[in-house]
C-alpha cells in the first residue's frame, strides 16, 4: 500500500498506484512480479501504451494485459546534469533514455525510462538495455531499465 | 481578408524581476494604453489572459478577473488561456476568433509569467507538470532531457553539430543586445556556449532559454476597427495546430516534428501563402536544436538542413528568413505565458518600423508565429500579414 504521508516526491504529492486510486493498478502489480506490462484492446487488437481503461482506436472497454519485452536498445540518450525537479536533487546526474523494444509483428514501441548502473559516456546508440524493477522506498514502485545484463 | 488585426502593444522589461505578477500586468498595460491615443479603456469588451502555471508558479488560480481588476476593465468576455509554453499565443488565437465571429469588437491580450517567486527546483518542478505526470514526471524527467535526446539523434541521422546549434544560440543572443526590454541582451561566442555548464549532454546552459518574469500586452479588433487606432497593424491571416501525444516517443522519430508540420500546412493554407512568401519568423527556439528542426518542418530547407541553414546566415539578417529578430527565447527569456505575445509584439513594431534599423526587416510583408509545448508534441502557428 502506498504511505500517502510520505515525504514529496516528484509530481508525486498524491500517488495513486493502488486500487482505490486508478483502475490500472495491475500495471504496478506486474511490476512487483517482475513483469513489464501494458494493455491491448480485446476488441480492434491495438496494443496501447500508457496503459488504458478505453481504447482510443475503437472506443471499447474491455482491455487484456500483455507482457512487453524485457530487453531492448538504445534509440536517444542523454543526462540529468542540472536543473532537476523536486526530489530528484540528490540523484543527479542521472541517465534518461528513449528505449526501443522490438514488438514483432506490432514493429517497435519506444519507451521513455530511466537507466541504472550506468553513466552517460559509457552508453551509446545501440546499447542493449534490460527492464527492472525499481522500489521507490516509499511504498511505490515503477520501471527503470539498466546497463547490467541480468544472470 | 484578414480576420483580425494586432493594433497596439506594450511589453515590460523581461528577467528577473523584483516585482510580482499582478505589477508586471499592470505595466504592460500602461505601456499598451500609453501607446493607442483613441483607446478608453472602456471600449476594451474582451479580455483574454494567457498564463502557463500561475497555480503552482505564485500560487494564484483565477488570474484573468485579477488582471482586469488590475487594469480597470469591465469585459464581457474574459477568460484564460493554457497551452503550457504557448499559452500566449493561445490567447491572441482565442482573441481572434471573438472578433472574427463578431462576440468581440476589442481584445486585449494578456501574456504573463512570473518564474522566479520561487527557488529553482520548486520553478524545475512548475516546469515539469507539463510532462504526463503519471509516466514522465515520476521519472525526473524536465524539457532539457527531451530535447538533449532529440539533438542527439539529430546529430546521429543529419550529422548536425554543437557548433551549428551553438550558431543558433550565437545569433539569438546577439539580436537581443538590440532589444532593451530582453533578459539577457548580451553577446556569447561559439566557444563560450560550447563551454558552458553542461545541462543533459549535448545540451549546455547556453543552448537552453531562461527561466524569466516578464508579461506582454496586444490589442486584436476587426481589420475594419484597425484603422481607429493605428496606421500599420499586423493582420491575422492564418492559424494552425497540430498535436501527437504528450511524449516524444509519440512522435516515433524523434527528429522530425509532424504535428509541427502540420500545423505548418495549415497555417499556410488558411493564410493562402507558402513557406517561400515568409519574410521573417518568430520561432520558439526553447533550445537551439529546436530552432534548427523548426526550419526544416515548417519547410524553409529540406529535413536533415537545418545545421547547413544556420551555418549558411539563412536565418540572420540578409538571409532567406531572418529568425528570431528581438532575440528569441534563448536571448529574450521565456516567461511562458508572455512568449506569444512577445512574438506577436514583434511583428507589430517589425511592420511599424519601431524596431531598431538593425533588426528591421524592411519592406517585409508576411511573417510566421510559431510556439510548441510540451515534449515537442504540440505546435502552434499563427500567420501576419502588413495588409488586410
Amino acid at each position: 500500500m502506498v504511505e500517502k504521508d510520505c515525504v514529496p516526491f516528484i509530481l508525486d504529492f498524491l500517488p495513486q498506484e493502488g486500487p482505490d486510486d486508478t483502475r490500472i493498478h495491475r500495471f504496478y502489480d506486474h511490476l512487483r512480479e517482475g513483469r513489464l506490462t501494458t494493455t491491448r484492446c480485446s476488441s480492434c487488437g491495438e496494443i496501447l501504451w500508457q496503459p488504458r481503461v478505453v481504447c482510443p482506436h475503437c472506443n471499447a472497454d474491455t482491455m487484456e494485459w500483455i507482457d512487453l519485452p524485457k530487453e531492448g536498445t538504445i534509440y536517444a540518450h542523454t543526462a540529468m546534469v542540472l536543473g532537476a525537479p523536486l526530489g530528484f536533487e540528490n540523484d543527479l546526474p542521472f541517465v534518461i533514455a528513449i528505449v526501443r523494444l522490438d514488438m514483432g509483428d506490432h514493429g517497435h514501441m519506444l519507451l521513455f525510462t530511466r537507466v541504472d548502473d550506468a553513466k552517460y559516456e559509457d552508453l551509446a546508440i545501440g546499447d542493449k538495455l534490460w527492464f527492472k524493477t525499481y522500489d521507490c522506498g516509499d511504498g511505490r514502485v515503477f520501471f527503470r531499465f539498466t546497463a547490467t545484463a541480468p544472470d | 481578408m484578414a480576420m483580425a488585426a494586432v493594433v497596439a502593444a506594450g511589453l515590460t522589461r523581461w528577467g528577473v524581476r523584483k516585482a510580482t505578477w499582478k505589477e508586471l500586468v499592470q505595466e504592460a498595460g500602461k505601456a499598451l494604453f500609453d501607446s493607442v491615443e483613441n483607446l478608453d479603456r472602456k471600449d476594451v469588451d474582451a479580455l483574454f489572459v494567457g498564463a502557463a502555471d500561475p497555480e503552482r508558479f505564485v500560487f494564484q488560480a483565477h488570474t484573468a478577473p485579477m488582471v482586469a481588476e488590475q487594469l480597470g476593465l469591465s469585459p464581457r468576455t474574459i477568460m484564460r488561456t493554457e497551452m503550457a509554453c504557448a499559452s500566449g499565443q493561445m490567447a491572441i488565437k482565442a482573441a481572434a476568433a471573438h472578433v472574427a465571429a463578431g462576440v468581440s469588437e476589442v481584445a486585449l491580450v494578456m501574456g504573463v509569467e512570473k518564474m522566479n517567486a520561487a527557488p529553482m527546483a520548486e520553478s524545475q518542478t512548475s516546469m515539469a507538470c507539463v510532462l504526463d505526470r503519471e509516466w514522465d514526471g515520476v521519472q525526473g524527467g524536465s524539457a532539457p532531457p527531451f530535447f538533449a535526446m532529440v539533438a542527439q539523434r539529430h546529430m546521429h541521422e543529419y550529422g548536425t553539430t554543437r557548433e551549428q546549434m551553438a550558431m543558433v544560440s550565437q545569433k539569438n543572443h546577439h539580436f537581443s543586445t538590440t532589444n532593451p526590454y530582453a533578459h539577457f541582451q548580451k553577446e556569447f561566442s561559439i566557444e563560450r556556449i560550447l563551454g558552458s555548464l553542461v545541462v543533459a549532454p549535448p545540451l549546455t546552459l547556453l543552448d537552453c532559454s531562461g527561466i524569466t518574469d516578464g508579461a506582454a500586452a496586444v490589442l486584436v479588433t476587426s481589420p475594419e476597427r484597425a484603422r481607429d487606432f493605428t496606421d500599420q497593424a499586423a493582420y491575422i491571416k492564418g492559424f494552425g495546430q497540430g498535436v501527437q501525444g504528450n511524449n516524444v516517443t509519440n512522435l516515433g522519430d524523434i527528429t522530425k516534428w509532424p504535428p509541427l508540420t502540420m500545423a505548418a500546412e495549415e497555417a499556410y493554407r488558411t493564410a493562402r501563402i507558402g513557406p517561400e512568401d515568409l519574410d521573417f519568423a518568430e520561432l520558439h527556439d526553447c533550445f537551439t536544436i529546436s530552432e534548427i528542426i523548426e526550419y526544416e518542418a515548417i519547410g524553409l530547407c529540406p529535413r536533415g538542413e537545418g545545421g547547413k541553414y544556420i551555418e549558411e546566415g539563412q536565418s540572420d539578417m540578409g538571409g532567406k528568413v531572418p529568425c528570431n529578430t528581438r532575440g528569441g527565447l534563448l536571448g529574450t527569456g521565456h516567461p511562458l505565458g508572455a512568449t506569444g505575445v512577445g512574438q506577436a509584439v514583434e511583428v507589430l513594431w517589425q511592420f511599424q518600423s519601431k524596431v531598431p534599423e538593425e533588426r528591421n526587416v524592411t519592406g517585409a510583408e508576411v511573417a510566421l508565429c510559431h510556439n510548441l509545448s510540451g515534449a515537442a508534441n504540440a505546435h502552434h502557428i499563427t500567420i501576419y500579414g502588413r495588409d488586410a
